[in-house]
């Protein structure tokens, strides 16, 4: 049927089905700012302004449009132009992998058409709708502020500042200091004492005073304008002539053998173009987690099986003209089912009589299928016992993390297809496109050369998208058909049959002295993988390595037992075992402080590892090999000064602050938490980049690096446009395209600034010394003492050639030569970041519920390559963390049906409830990084489960050892009290 | 994401709305804000094989004065109309507090007054509003009009006393009596989400500040919406003193709702829930009738 409306300003007429949703005409109509996330109105990111008001499109019919006026962001700027909410919004730093960006720039319009002059809790409210995984709603919120500032017509503050000294970027002399040999450092050669060394004679750029130009500033990022405008740069955003719309069957049971699969009605259907199950295609064995070759074992999956183990287990999948008929096809197929027990707990898993999930033969390296024991891990450093016998005390208990789904608003979504040289193009929305492909090619027969995976931007990750989860399904697809594939996940199936975090029972003994020092630590672990073990090996080893780290003791040993349960696969998710561990560490060190006499904070203090520190766990676990790690920088104790001044933690000892008169069943406390983690995997993960100069004196760059919208992409340009003294917009990323930019591991371990910075740190330096060269050529002079800045190169008496110059010279005039350099990194070590998370909480002691009014954390990442992208990541990552803690863990009932399948049930925070968000840059500087960087994305997942816990400990004197930390759990706590 | 495929029909008047459905009989369903009927339809959860919407039949659409000091308000009007209309805002500020909890904006710019009284959600806000308010509904057919009060409209969990060939047309408020106070109270995981249990109340004070009526709808915790008929029985003719309404809270936690065990919490802490909500909510209403 025919609508009319008036859309983006302009009378259109549309051709709409009448039983589709506005949602899905809008964007047929090329109106691809209207984004999906869900289907049932919940997460907002569909939405348009529909006469003025913001309305969500997937719970709207098409034709109801008919006769309205309807907005989207494509109508507020043009080519050149830019609105200011868009523009206000890439200032703030509001647009992190900007999949609800453009909803939230409509909100923002709605809010200030009504309100010119909004409160922060209007801004709040008027984003309530629109869930954001990312931002933690901080620099949104700021971002409407802003704009309606902008929009008055008021001044708004430039936002600049920062900047790191030189001295410091590119040492006393110029001279990088990116992979020099280590150990020297630890010899007292370090970065931070560079400031003594008096006699070393200054390079001419170098001054004490001086400060980098792009490194170290809160530059907009490089991809902010685009996803501000709603422009088509995610996976599904293309018309592709032909594509098929795939759609999966999945497993209503958790455990069952698939006696017979019929697909003949399915195939008899129109507009069906292929039915595939166990049947059709070859059987081979794969690890779906997205990591290095060789793939961590257990290799226990192939792409369609007769057996299914839990419920949303893949069983066929269909591809077909429409979506409707694909899943109408998908009912169409009749399974007979051979219907198997379930077991659901791991500490049942592994008792006799238990159902075995993995009874396949092809299997490769399960230790102990007929356990469901899917690996053990064992690390021990000195002798645990004897120092036990040694201590004053020894304390001992369980704690257990919950289910957690990654829950970004982009589903995973892949599209496939031939191109002209019948090549396979798998466009996905993944973290791992390099991986993605390796692991794909035995999977469908084709060779890795003929396959390309490109990964547009992605609407979010956090570790869901390391994970090869369904490109094989929609390339089997494009192999049977001929015809481009698309396959994406609804919301439901984001969580019953996508990845999560791993649950684990963590239990922590503890063995110290009365003076309050820690001796010995043993922890034991018993995960959860769910029905695969993907990452199960890793993501428990993590948990131990964090668990054992933090703080200095004479013995540690650790021990984790994985076990398979008939649930949704576990996989990897930000934090990827570390808070687990922390959480059981900091709960734990919480309660010891507390039965000694001691101020938590204080016996932190006292306790945990400083600069110089050996970390020894880290050889007898880490993934990447035996080198020996030190902590080489660390700002905890001023992360501990800072953080604890901004929260005000005297006032824990203020009784009128800790019982509100007004509100007599309210108690208030705070906790803390000690943070430290990762920066990639020493040894192990790598990262290239490679940079050429255009005639401009620009330079186009392609790095591996997988942007998930952390920024990366921004980051990596920062430090290519410091090393190479132009300025940000003079470089033109692009990022992860197998075919066209050099490898990289892809987006997790939080190394992306650290090693894929660290590549293209190298390859700048590569670029620089050949410009240098030329330009020295150019004057007449020699490259001694000659430096980048400004778009200029100049020589030591301060003449200059511009980067202009230097490039038409090289490409055009003499001695032709194109400037370019490509280069990777990998370093062995990996640089812990630390940090220092408090929680303030208010307990509702007749109802159980914790509100949390603010949160502050103090990060030690080193030197913040863009501290507006770095200080997005803590804010957004304490607000996922706030989830695990308080409100989302997915539960199951006993035949293994996940009981939250829509936002609804699986309560993300919302802005108009998420607490007052701080974010604290501590900076140090890490010699073995990049510009002194060290990684930020993980650790602000790590503090908060621990501190609420403790927060709520201090206020009412109740200890949870379980997370989430739901009200009726405090209330029942407060009954046995 | 598409819904099952389905007949849809948009009349642009009453009269042709009620034929259509009388047409249709069972296979039809109305369409009104489509905030609870195409989610369930995208879910797979309703497949209706029919649609009539009225979101063209602007005469539904309606907040009027009624003579006593009262309000009717038009089926169609979205839940944001209400909340921002001045004399709603006069007459009925409980109505706009409990409008306020509902979702978000963005879910209250579509959802409609009567779409949300008509879904007869037991965890939604407006049943337990107009039973508060003892409402009138004005329910409509191709035969004639018929009026229900709120206390008869509801018969179970997304039940209502409607036929397949009738529309809720109106809603009509009689006016508060004066010297009433009202609180809303709730306990949600999240602020724009369902409750897990929440109470609305009024209480009106005489002179002496005895109560002339109290009363108390709850939702969340039964089949349906439910009025407290104790805190009345208790409180009336009496001054409302703290034991007195701790009496009626316990009372009615016990006896007066019925919520099971479900993944939002246990019976006993939702019994729980109501007992410190009936309580919070009438001191709340008595402090707001003598302010
Ligand atoms: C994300 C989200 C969150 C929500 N949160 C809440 C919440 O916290 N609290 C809450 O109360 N609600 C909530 N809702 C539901 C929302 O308020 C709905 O709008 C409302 O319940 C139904 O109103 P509607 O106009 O959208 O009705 P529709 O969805 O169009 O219809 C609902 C049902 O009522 C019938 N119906 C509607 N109008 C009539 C009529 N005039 N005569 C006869 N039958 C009729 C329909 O046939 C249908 O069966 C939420 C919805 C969403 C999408
Ligand atoms: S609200 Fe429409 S896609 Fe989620
Ligand atoms: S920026 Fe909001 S979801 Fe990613």
């Amino acid at each position: 049927m025919n609508i009319h409306l008036k859309l983006n300003g302009k009378d259109t007429d549309l051709v709409v089905i009448q039983d589709e949703s506005l949602l899905t005409a809008l964007r047929r109509a090329g109106i691809w700012s209207v984004k999906h996330g869900c289907e049932t109105g919940e997460c907002g990111a569909c939405s348009v302004l529909m006469d003025g008001k913001l309305v969500p499109t997937c719970v709207m019919l098409a034709p109801q449009a008919d006769g309205h006026e309807i907005e989207t962001v494509e109508g507020m700027s043009e080519i050149n132009t830019i609105h200011p909410i868009q523009k206000a919004f890439t200032e703030m730093g509001a647009v992190q992998c900007g999949y609800c960006t453009p909803a939230m720039v409509l909100a923002t319009k709605a809010l200030i058409n009504k309100e010119m002059y909004p409160t922060l809790e209007d801004a709040r409210d008027a984003l309530s709708s629109t869930i954001c995984r990312c931002t933690g709603y901080v620099k949104p919120v700021e971002a409407i502020m802003r704009a309606a500032a902008m929009l008055r017509g008021e001044e708004v503050p430039p936002i600049d500042g920062g900047g790191i000294p030189m001295e410091i970027a590119f040492g006393l002399t110029g001279e990088s200091d990116l992979g020099r040999d280590l150990p020297d450092f630890l010899k007292g050669d370090s970065g931070s004492d560079l400031k003594t060394k008096k006699d070393v004679k200054f390079a001419p750029w170098v001054t004490p005073e001086s400060q980098t130009d792009v490194v170290g500033h809160p530059e907009i990022k490089v991809d902010a304008v685009k996803l501000a405008k709603g422009k088509p740069a995610f996976t599904d955003d293309i018309n592709l002539p032909g594509m098929l719309y795939a759609e999966m069957l999945t497993s209503p049971h958790g455990h069952a053998r698939i006696r017979n699969i019929d697909t003949s009605k399915a195939k008899a259907l129109q507009g069906v173009h292929a039915v595939l199950t166990y049947k059709d295609i070859p059987r081979v064995i794969y690890a779906s987690g997205g990591q290095s070759w060789p793939n961590p074992k257990p290799w226990d999956q192939v792409s369609l099986d007769n057996k299914v183990r839990f419920v949303g287990d893949r069983v066929a999948v269909v591809a077909a003209e429409t979506p409707e008929i694909a899943r109408a096809a998908v009912k169409l197929i009749d399974v007979d089912y051979e219907v198997l027990p379930v077991v659901l707990d791991p500490r049942e898993a592994g008792k006799p009589g238990a159902p075995v999930i993995h009874d396949e033969p092809d299997a490769v390296g399960i230790p102990d299928a007929s356990r469901n024991l899917v690996n053990v891990v064992d690390a021990v450093w000195n002798d645990v016992d004897k120092v036990f016998a040694e201590c004053d005390r020894v304390f001992e208990n369980t704690y257990y993390t919950p289910k957690q789904q990654q829950a970004h608003i982009e589903p995973h979504i892949t599209i496939t297809y031939w191109d002209e040289d019948e090549r396979l193009v798998v466009r996905t929305s993944t973290q791992v496109p390099f991986h993605a492909r390796r692991m794909l090619a035995p999977l469908i027969g084709l060779p890795v050369k003929r396959i390309r995976v490109i990964k547009p931007r992605i609407g979010g990750g956090f570790g869901g998208k390391q994970e090869m989860l369904i490109e094989d399904l929609a390339a089997h697809l494009t192999l049977a058909t001929n015809r481009p594939v698309r396959l994406e996940y609804t919301r439901e199936q984001e969580f019953t049959s996508s990845r999560s975090r791993h649950p684990m029972y963590v239990t922590f003994k503890v063995g110290v002295m009365n003076d309050g020092t820690i001796r010995a630590l043993d922890m034991s672990v018993i995960s959860d993988t769910g029905a695969y073990g993907s990452h199960s090996l890793t993501v428990a080893s993590v948990s131990g390595l964090r668990g054992l780290s933090t703080y200095k003791a004479d013995a540690l040993r650790f021990h984790a037992d994985i076990y398979y349960t008939n649930k949704a696969p576990a996989g990897a998710f930000r934090g990827y075992g570390a808070p687990q561990g922390m959480f059981g560490l900091e709960v734990i060190i919480d309660e010891i402080a507390h039965s000694l006499g001691f101020d938590p904070l204080e016996f932190r203090r006292k306790n945990a590892v400083n600069v110089g520190d050996h970390i020894p766990i880290s050889t007898a676990l880490g993934e990447g090999g035996t080198i020996e790690q030190y902590v080489l920088s660390c700002g905890l104790q001023e992360c501990f000064d800072e953080a604890a001044k901004s929260i005000q933690w005297e006032r824990r000892n203020d009784p009128k602050w800790r019982v509100d008169p007004e509100r007599p069943h309210i108690r208030r406390g705070l906790g803390v938490a000690t943070c430290m983690h990762g920066t990639a995997i020493p040894g192990l993960d790598m990262g290239g980049a490679s940079i050429k100069m255009n005639d401009d004196g620009s330079f186009n760059v392609q790095v591996g690096a997988t942007d998930l919208g952390t920024g990366s992409d921004t980051v990596i340009a920062q430090i290519i446009a410091e090393t190479l003294g132009c300025r940000l917009e003079d470089i033109i990323i692009y990022s992860s395209d197998t075919d066209m930019t050099p490898f990289d591991v892809g987006a997790y371990a939080s190394s992306t600034t650290f090693i894929s910075g660290g590549s293209a740190k190298k390859a700048a330096e590569i670029v620089r010394k050949q410009i240098i060269e030329r330009a020295a050529k150019i004057l007449k002079t020699t490259t001694e003492g000659m430096y980048l800045r400004n778009r200029q190169a100049y020589a030591a008496d301060g003449r200059s050639v511009s980067l202009e110059a230097v490039a038409l010279n090289s490409l055009h005039t003499v001695d032709q030569q194109q400037i370019m350099g490509t280069a990777s990194f990998m370093s062995n070590y990996a640089p812990p970041p630390f940090g220092a998370q408090f929680v303030e909480v208010e307990v509702d002691t007749e109802t159980g519920m914790v509100r949390v009014p603010r949160m502050v954390m103090a990060v030690d990442c080193g030197t913040a390559i863009n501290p507006m992208t770095a200080s997005g990541q803590i804010e957004g990552g304490q607000l996922q963390a706030l989830g695990m803690a308080i409100s989302e863990g997915m539960e199951y009932d006993t035949e293994g049906n996940v009981l939250q399948k829509r936002f609804g049930d699986y309560r993300i925070y919302e802005a108009d409830e998420a607490p007052d968000i701080t974010a604290i840059l501590v900076p140090t500087y890490e010699p073995s990084g990049p510009y002194g960087a060290k990684a930020v994305a993980e650790i602000p997942m790590d503090g908060v489960g621990p501190a609420v816990s403790n927060a709520i400990f201090d206020a009412i004197g109740v200890r949870l050892r379980e997370l989430p930390v739901l009200p009726e759990k405090v209330w029942k706590g407060i009954q046995e009290k | 994401m598409k819904p099952a495929p389905f007949d849809y029909y948009a009349p642009t008047s009453v009269e042709e709305a009620l034929d259509k459905l009388t047409e249709l009989g069972y296979s039809g369903k109305v369409l009104a804000g489509g905030q609870s009927l195409i989610p369930a339809m995208n879910f797979r959860m309703a497949r209706p094989t029919a649609l009539v919407d009225l979101n063209k039949v602007k005469e539904l659409s309606y907040i009027k004065p009624t003579a006593d000091g009262g309000l009717a308000i038009g089926t169609m009007t979205r839940d944001s109309v209400v909340e921002d209309d001045i004399l709603v805002n006069e007459r009925f500020p409980i109505l706009v507090n409990t409008i306020k909890h509902i979702a978000h904006k963005q879910i209250r710019n579509r959802g409609t007054f009567g779409g949300a009284i008509a879904h007869a959600d037991p965890a939604a806000q407006l049943p337990a509003a107009i039973l508060l308010l003892d409402a009138n509904l004005k329910v409509l057919s191709k035969s004639g009009e018929r009026w229900v009060k709120a206390t008869d409209f509801f018969i179970g969990p997304f039940m209502t006393v409607l036929e397949p060939e009738e529309m809720l047309a109106e809603v009509v408020l009689p006016p508060m009596a004066p010297r009433t106070g009202a609180s809303y109270q709730q306990v949600s995981r999240q602020k724009g989400g369902y409750a897990q249990a929440a109470v609305i109340s009024t209480v009106t004070l005489d002179g002496s500040d005895r109560v002339k009526e109290a009363r108390v709808a709850l939702f969340s915790v039964g089949e349906s919406a439910l009025l407290a008929s104790k805190p009345n029985q208790v409180l009336a003719g009496q001054v409302p003193t703290a034991e007195a309404i701790e009496e009626v809270a316990a009372y009615v936690a016990k006896n007066e709702c019925d919520p099971g065990t479900d993944i939002h919490g246990t019976e006993e802490y939702r019994r729980n829930l109501v007992h410190v909500l009936v309580r919070r909510a009438l001191i709340d209403a008595v402090q707001q009738a003598k302010k």
